[in-house]
C-alpha cells in the first residue's frame, strides 16, 4: 500500500531511545518513503536515531531538546522548519512514567504530579501548539499521539500517569474537532506492555535484589496468561499503526483513540 | 508499506453493488497482494466485481447467495473451501438499513428485519468460517459496524443503529474468545458514504449536506474504508484486536 509519504516531512519526539516506539516510528516513515524525518529527545543516543534514520535514503536531523521546557520545543520546531521548510506529520511520543502504584491520596507527592502532568500532557501541547499553525497555512497535517492501555487498565497500578495520558485521549479529540476544518487530524495509538525502558520505572525502589531472568521469564508468563493475544507488543506494532495514521490512507480518520495491547482493553 | 497478503486467501460478503465497501475492499485485497478472493452476495453483480477481480491477474470466485440462510453460507464457505483450500480474511461487510418504519411505528417484525441483516449474517458467516481459522491457527475478521451507533434524532433507523451496535460486541466478544487460537477480530464503523445506503439518486447531495457538520468537511469514500479494512487484515495490526475504528471524518469522538 503506497501511504503517500513522498515529499513529506515528520517530527518525530522522544526518538532517543534505541528500543523506544519513537525511534521505531522515525525509522519506519523513512522506510515508507518520508523525504525528511526530524526527532528529537533530551537524552543524547538521539544521534544514534538520527543517523539510522539517514541509513534508509531519508534526511533526518536530530535536535536535543527538554519537551518541558516550552522556549526549548520552540526552538526545536523552528530549527526543524528552517531545515525542511515544513512538518506535514507529528507523532507526539515522548513520555514517561515518574511513579508507580496507586498510593492514597493523602499520601501523593503534588511535585510528582506535576511532574508528571508537565512530561506527558505539557509536553506535548507545547510541541502541537508550535507545529500547528504551519500546518493550517499548508492545510493539511497529520498529529498522531501515542497515549496508553493504562487508561483502562487499572490493575496496572499507575495513577498520574495513566491520568495524564487520559488527558492525552481527549486533548486528540479536541484537536480533531477543532482543527478538522483546516485538514489536520489528529489520532491517539494507546499501547499495551511493550519491552521498552518503560518498564525500568516500575522496578524502580523495590526491595531486595532485582529479580532473576527466570522468574522475570515467570512474571511475564504469568502476565501474559491474562493478554488475550498471548504476546507483549513490540515497537514494530506501535509503529505500524502509527504510521499509519500519518498518512494518506487514513484521511478520513481523525479524533481516534486506537488500543494496540492484544485485545487487552476493549473499550 | 506490505501488508503481507501474499499467499492469502480472503472471503468478502456484500460485494454485489458496484458502488459499495464489499467491492472496494475485495479489488483492495487483489490489488495489495492476496492471491484469491472469493465473493458473496444476494446480486447478481457479484459476479461483475468477480470478473473484475480475475482482470487483475487473481483468483477469484463469485457465490451468489443469502448470507442469513445457514444453508447457503454453509454452502458458500464450502465451495471456498473446495477452490482455494483456506480461508485467511474474513470480511464481513454485507448489510443495510432493512427497517426505515420510524420508532414509534416500529413493529418487532421491522426490528427482526434490521437484526437478521445486520447481525445473524456476520454470526453465521463467522460460525462457519471460525473452525477452519482455528485449524490453521490463523485468520483476520473484520466487520463493518456503523457510526449510527453514536448518532442520535434521526427520525429512523433506530434499528439499524442497534444492530450495528450488536456487531460492535460480537466483534468484542470474538476477538477475545479466538485470540487464543491466533485469530483476531476488528470492526470498521464508516460514516456516510455514497453507497447504496442512502435511497435515491441524490446521494452526493445529501452527503453534501452531513458534510457540513463532519470536522474534516466530506463523507467518506470507499476507499477510506477499504484502506482501514486492509489495515486490519494484515498482520500489520497484528497485535490489535478487538477494536471498533471510526472513519468518520471526526463526526464520532467517543
Amino acid at each position: 500500500m503506497d501511504l503517500g509519504f513522498k515529499g513529506k516531512v515528520a517530527l518525530v519526539t522522544g526518538a532517543g531511545s534505541q528500543k523506544g516506539f519513537g525511534k521505531e516510528i522515525a525509522l519506519t516513515l523513512a522506510r515508507e518513503g518520508c523525504e525528511a524525518v526530524v526527532v528529537t529527545d533530551v537524552v543524547d543516543d538521539l544521534e544514534q536515531t538520527a543517523a539510522d534514520v539517514k541509513k534508509t535514503g531519508a534526511k533526518s536531523l536530530a535536535v536535543k531538546a527538554d519537551i518541558t521546557n516550552q522556549a526549548a520545543v520552540e526552538a526545536m520546531v523552528k530549527k526543524a522548519l528552517g531545515q525542511f521548510k515544513k512538518i506535514d506529520v507529528l507523532c507526539n511520543v515522548a513520555g514517561a512514567i515518574l511513579q508507580k502504584d496507586f498510593m492514597p491520596i493523602d499520601t501523593q507527592n503534588t511535585d510528582t504530579w506535576k511532574k508528571q502532568m508537565d512530561l506527558n500532557l505539557f509536553g506535548m501541547m507545547y510541541v502541537s501548539r508550535a507545529v500547528v499553525p504551519q500546518m493550517r497555512e499548508m492545510k493539511h497535517g497529520a498529529i498522531v499521539n501515542i497515549g496508553s492501555g493504562s487508561t483502562h487498565q487499572f490493575k496496572m497500578g499507575v495513577q498520574v500517569y495513566a491520568i495524564s495520558k487520559y488527558a492525552i485521549d481527549l486533548f486528540t479529540k479536541q484537536l480533531a474537532y477543532v482543527e478538522g476544518k483546516y485538514g489536520i487530524r489528529c489520532n491517539c495509538i494507546a499501547p499495551g506492555p511493550a519491552p521498552t525502558n518503560f518498564g525500568a520505572v516500575l522496578r524502580e525502589g523495590q526491595q531486595g535484589p532485582p529479580p532473576s531472568p527466570e522468574q522475570m521469564a515467570k512474571m511475564r508468563e504469568g502476565m501474559m496468561a491474562e493478554f488475550p493475544l498471548g504476546r507483549m507488543g513490540t515497537p514494530a506494532d506501535i509503529a505500524n499503526i502509527s504510521v499509519l495514521m500519518a498518512s494518506e490512507a487514513t484521511s478520513y480518520i481523525t479524533g481516534q483513540i486506537i488500543q494496540v495491547s492484544g485485545g487487552n482493553v476493549m473499550e | 508499506m506490505d501488508l503481507g497478503f501474499k499467499g492469502k486467501v480472503a472471503l468478502v460478503t456484500g460485494c454485489g453493488s458496484q458502488i459499495g465497501f464489499g467491492r472496494q475492499i475485495a479489488l483492495l485485497l487483489a490489488k495489495e497482494g492476496c492471491d484469491a478472493v472469493a465473493v458473496t452476495d444476494i446480486i447478481d453483480d457479484v459476479q461483475k466485481t468477480a470478473d473484475e477481480l480475475k482482470k487483475l491477474g487473481k483468483k477469484s470466485i463469485a457465490v451468489k447467495g443469502d448470507i442469513t440462510r445457514q444453508a447457503d453460507v454453509q454452502s458458500l464457505v464450502k465451495k471456498v473451501m473446495d477452490e482455494f483450500k483456506r480461508i485467511d480474511i474474513l470480511c464481513n461487510v454485507a448489510g443495510g438499513m432493512a427497517n426505515r418504519v420510524p420508532f414509534q411505528d416500529s413493529k418487532p417484525e421491522d426490528w427482526d428485519k434490521d437484526f437478521h441483516l445486520n447481525v445473524t449474517s456476520i454470526m453465521l458467516t463467522t460460525q462457519a468460517v471460525l473452525p477452519i481459522m482455528r485449524q490453521q491457527k490463523y485468520g483476520s475478521i473484520i466487520n463493518i459496524g456503523s457510526g449510527s451507533t453514536r448518532m442520535y434524532g434521526h427520525g429512523v433507523g433506530n434499528s439499524y443503529a442497534m444492530s450495528k451496535s450488536m456487531v460492535d460486541t460480537l466483534t468484542k466478544q470474538t476477538a477475545f474468545n479466538e485470540a487464543k487460537n491466533g485469530i483476531r477480530c476488528n470492526c470498521v464503523a464508516p460514516g456516510p458514504a455514497p453507497t447504496n445506503f442512502l435511497p435515491g439518486p441524490n446521494k452526493e447531495e445529501m452527503i453534501g449536506m452531513l458534510a457540513k457538520s463532519i470536522p474534516l468537511g466530506r463523507g467518506a469514500t470507499q476507499t477510506d474504508i477499504a484502506n482501514a479494512t486492509l489495515f486490519f487484515a494484515s498482520e500489520m495490526s497484528g497485535y490489535i484486536t478487538g477494536a471498533i475504528l471510526h472513519v468518520s471524518g471526526g463526526s464520532v469522538l467517543d
